[in-house]
């Protein structure tokens, strides 16, 4: 951390801030410039919260150095993490692809587009049971219900299920049905959730929020490693900006940002990313070309009858092409599929 | 155009509407719903402010049907514009990748770098002589002696030339030079620029505001457009969002969005969409992937000693590395490089 003094900053002032760094059993280092001095804090700056200092008469602000997560960093850890789940190892060179509806809404549904997804090459069902909804009249998903029709889905196909749990007390519910627990774009920062979701066995999709910075989403998976669980894959949906042609604003330079900062596998997700289901194929290419790890895909048998985000959602022949293009991108960057 | 009344509108405030719709020559449809009355204007609505209904009591909002954009829009021209650039082709199957270094800086710098991107497999040529530079204290590049300069490294190697203008006075001087005339992001609603461009006989590149939404980037291109200059070249190069880790946000949503939109050809430019050398070759292919047209990067043989933007250009040998990638990546996607 560097502490930056105002330039009329006194002597007693720089020596009061000297001293308080050594009281917190840090090294202070000071620099004596021509405009001002700064003094640089040497030891694990990650502890110190900045406003002791910010308060300090003389102390203009603080700049931290270390980034402050350190579990889901690649300093502690060079080597990528690949999370292994029935055979499958992601984060590895082969891309994975999770896909199926928004919403489970019926046996049929489910089990129709569990089976045209698996036979197109997807490697994870995805499927809501619990449903974050913008408005609480919108349906809601089908709670348990929905997690009996996924382990169903499962028992079918084989394909391993990822569903999302909203509260720290349906954790232990969703485990028991999810092989991957999703924590959603609006509990990115349910620090009760996430404290949750770190203390089970079970690996977590965990989604950007729409309107939080990468440094923000490797924080929150920080919150899940430090209770005990690792196995934490991050997910790129799309941000909130001023544009309003896509639903969101996809940021795909955050994947090869991520993916220098953090050692833990990176998805994208373009069918939230773009909101346009003509838009998720180019986007699905986009995502994998800039270093991706998979992709996490909405399919809906008819996706003008589905119950929520009918105008993202891929017909499942659309997502057999999406398949096919993805596949010659993935061997043109040195990926399979 | 649908005027939407207010809930509690009266029958006297619905024929006002009405009256004021056909004393413009349009023909007002009504639709009496059981909330409320809209009012369906019919005829190109694209010349009409909708302020005039706005004021007119009972009425709450209106909303647009029609595109604002014309010339521009894939409706009026529902091929792909592909035009021809002393011998380069843009629009087409084949990508147009266009490479150099931020400003130019001396006669060795620039020609050095032309031989490199030539080299690489580069189509045009880019460098500023005219540089619009946040600060008045920074580097305001070299002027007509940057042109000059341009204009031998395009004797030397052949590529034609996109350099930047600034100012309406000013075009007439860079289009003895340029190839193509670049209008920079933040002189994408400068209106008198952009009709100077329009007045032209050389394609234009048209780079994306920084602010600035699709709608209003294909407006300031119909501006072009309706001033008689048919070629021009859209370019995404990132917006401003609350991330702050990369300078900027390239929104590869974009891509295929306008696309969808324009039949204009439209590249991305990576290196400012990023801000970050090393994020540029991953979010190259990313664009490519999403259906670019090609690309503007900024190469440098000494990045470190550049007057500006030092962060983002990379190396030439950095560049010859991405047109690999970028020639692996082409064929899958049935593109040619």
């Amino acid at each position: 951390m560097i502490v930056v003094m105002k330039q009329d900053a006194t002597v007693s002032e720089i020596g009061a801030v000297i001293a308080k760094v050594q009281e917190l059993g840090l090294h202070p280092h000071p620099i004596y410039g021509e405009m001002r001095t700064v003094v640089a804090i040497v030891g694990e700056e990650r502890v110190i919260n900045p406003e002791v200092f910010e308060v300090m008469p003389g102390v203009e602000r603080i700049m931290p150095v270390l980034h402050p997560f350190k579990l889901a960093s690649r300093d502690s850890k060079p080597e990528p993490s690949i999370i292994s789940l029935n055979g499958l190892r992601i984060g590895g060179r082969q891309l994975i692809l999770m896909a199926g509806p928004c919403s489970v809404e019926s046996r049929s549904q489910l089990l129709e587009t569990a089976h045209a997804v698996k036979e197109a090459g997807a490697h994870i069902l995805r499927g809501g049971a619990f449903k974050p909804r913008t408005s609480p009249y919108s349906f809601q998903g089908l709670g348990e219900k929905g997690l009996e029709l996924l382990a169903e889905a499962r028992e079918e196909t084989g394909l391993p299920i990822v569903t999302e749990v909203m509260t720290p007390e349906t954790v232990q519910l969703v485990a028991r049905y999810a092989d991957i627990l999703q924590v959603g774009a609006r509990n990115m920062q349910n620090y009760g959730l996430l404290h949750a979701v770190g203390e089970s066995q079970k690996p977590v999709l965990l989604k950007r929020g729409m309107m939080s910075t990468i440094e923000e989403l490797l924080m929150s998976a920080e919150y899940i490693m430090s209770h005990g669980n690792y196995r934490v894959i991050l997910c790129e949906r799309g941000i909130r900006t001023f544009e309003r042609a896509t639903r969101f604003t996809f940021d795909l330079n955050a994947i090869p940002v991520i993916k220098q900062l953090s050692h833990l596998p990176v998805i994208a997700d373009p069918s939230h990313g773009t909101g346009r289901w003509e838009l998720v194929n180019p986007m699905a290419r986009a995502a994998v070309a800039a270093g991706a790890d998979g992709l996490i895909i909405e399919v809906h048998p008819r996706p003008e009858e589905a119950l929520s985000d009918g105008p993202q959602a891929l017909k499942p022949e659309k997502f057999a092409q999406l398949v096919r293009d993805v596949r010659r991108v993935a061997e043109a960057v040195d990926r399979t599929l | 155009m649908i005027i939407v009344m207010r809930s509690g509108a009266t029958a006297q405030q619905v024929a006002a509407v009405v009256r004021r719709v056909e004393s413009m020559g349009f023909r007002a449809h009504l639709s009496e719903g059981e909330e409320r009355t809209i009012i369906g204007v019919i005829g190109d609505e694209r010349p009409i402010d909708p302020g005039i209904f706005e004021l007119m009591e009972g009425v709450e909002r209106t909303v647009p049907i029609l595109r604002p954009f014309k010339l521009a829009s894939r409706d009026f021209h529902p091929q792909d514009s592909v035009f021809s650039i002393n011998g380069v082709t843009i629009g087409g199957k084949k990508l147009c990748i266009m490479a150099g270094p931020c400003a130019v800086e001396s006669r060795q710098q620039i020609l050095e770098v032309a031989h490199a991107v030539k080299e690489a497999g580069a189509h045009v040529l880019r460098g500023g002589a005219f540089k619009p530079r946040t600060s008045p204290y920074s580097f305001q590049g070299l002027g007509l002696r940057g042109l000059e300069l341009l204009a031998e490294a395009r004797e030397e190697t052949g590529l034609p030339v996109v350099t930047e203008v600034m100012a309406p006075e000013a075009v007439s001087m860079v289009a003895r030079y340029a190839d193509i005339l670049q209008i920079g992001t933040r002189n994408m609603q400068n209106f008198a620029l952009l009709q100077a461009v329009g007045q032209v006989n050389k394609p234009v590149l048209l780079k994306r505001g920084m602010m600035s939404t699709i709608e209003e980037l294909l407006m300031a291109a119909e501006y072009i457009l309706a001033n008689g200059n048919s070629r021009v070249i859209l370019c995404e190069r990132g917006i401003r969002t609350f991330e702050k880790y990369t300078r900027n946000t390239l929104d590869i949503n974009a891509i295929p969005a306008i696309k969808q939109l324009t039949h204009l050809p439209v590249i991305a430019d990576p290196s400012q969409g990023t801000g970050k050398w090393d994020l540029v070759v991953p979010v190259s292919r990313a664009c490519i992937a999403a259906g670019a047209d090609g690309l503007i990067i900024e190469v440098h043989p000494n990045p470190e000693e550049a007057l500006s933007d030092q962060a983002q250009q990379i190396r030439p040998e950095v560049f010859a590395k991405l047109m690999e990638d970028l020639r692996a990546l082409a064929g899958p996607l049935g593109r040619e490089l």
